[in-house]
């Protein structure tokens, strides 16, 4: 199936909202986690991300940028937000209603302990997202983007908005800024 | 070359990687339920659009009277009510869905302007009846 006719289908059933979440959910998750490096700001903020994803979805017209970048441009969005705010989220608990509050509660605290775990195997990472989120946010963005998940130049611009000159010259003005800051540990 | 040696460290090293999370099925479930809770309701401007028809009819079926004469008379009785109804309300409207059409525009993927319009008409109508309130109470 095209993402073109998945979005008709969610536009015809809303419930089919739930193949988009089943595709993009993980990578999405894993994004905001090597932004944030913190599991209760990641769940809400993903949360939150594939929320408006849900209550938007009638308004994004298919134009050709893939639902992937989409949600890519909603998350950065929300967790540009988080770290302006550096408002919490409301909980993942208090704005939806599960079906099994306890079930829900146990899987997040498994996944909890298996990110927390994840993350403390990539000590270097997290010293290096430490300095990271010291830079101003476009380098955050670009940085992020290309050196952790691995994008190239065309499908940042495409998710930040950006021309390829814009970019390349964040780029590289981020990494020199990161390279300093790493280089002070 | 040293940012250059950076770079490839950037590359090479080994991120926290995501495969798998047990609490997807059921926030899925959640969400598809979950509706939007911050629409405001478009209701509440028919309190002014309703008092302006009323006072248009006036002016129709008294001929000594105009709708601008009717709304001087109805401000000068009631200036806390014609203000909170003719001036704040439209002006919170007008600002809530400027910052509705925002919001929209980007969460919908930076469309096109005509797709564009087509999915905020709504919000766009509200700002219009919003102004036109505001300009009958001000003339």
């Amino acid at each position: 199936m095209t993402e073109s006719e998945l979005l008709d289908k969610i536009k015809a059933d809303p419930a089919q909202f739930a193949g988009v979440f089943k595709l993009y959910y993980v990578p999405i998750f894993g994004y905001i986690l090597r932004r944030t490096g913190d599991f209760d700001a990641t769940a809400d903020i993903a949360a939150d991300t594939f929320l408006k994803a849900f209550l938007h979805i009638g308004n994004f017209n298919y134009t050709g940028i893939p639902v992937k970048v989409w949600l890519y441009r909603i998350a950065t969005n929300e967790v540009n937000m988080f770290f302006r705010n550096r408002r919490r989220h409301n909980s993942i608990f208090e704005k939806f209603d599960v079906a099994d509050k306890e079930e829900f509660k146990s899987y997040m605290e498994q996944d909890r302990e298996a990110m927390e775990s994840e993350l403390q195997q990539h000590e270097q990472f997290v010293k290096v997202l430490g300095a990271l989120k010291t830079l101003p946010e476009k380098h955050q963005e670009v940085i992020a983007l290309r050196y952790f998940e691995g994008k190239n130049n065309r499908e940042i611009a495409e998710i930040l908005n950006l021309n390829e000159g814009t970019l390349k010259s964040l780029l590289s003005r981020g990494l020199e800024k990161l390279r300093e800051k790493c280089n002070q540990f | 070359m040293e940012t250059e040696k950076f770079e490839e460290q950037l590359i090479r090293m080994s991120k926290p990687g995501v495969t798998h999370l047990k609490h997807q099925d059921m926030l899925a479930e959640a969400i598809v339920k979950a509706k939007d809770k911050s629409v405001l309701s478009g209701w509440w401007l028919s309190i002014p659009l309703y008092i302006i028809a009323a006072l248009l009819m006036k002016s129709f079926f008294m001929r000594s009277t105009t709708l601008v004469t009717n709304m001087h008379e109805f401000k000068g009785h009631d200036v806390y009510a014609s203000l909170l109804f003719f001036v704040l309300m439209p002006v919170v409207f007008i600002v809530i869905n400027y910052i509705s059409i925002r919001k929209i525009y980007f969460l919908s993927g930076s469309p096109k302007t005509v797709r564009f319009l087509g999915s905020v008409w709504l919000q766009l109508l509200a700002i219009i009846t919003s102004l036109f309130i505001i300009i009958i109470y001000s003339i």
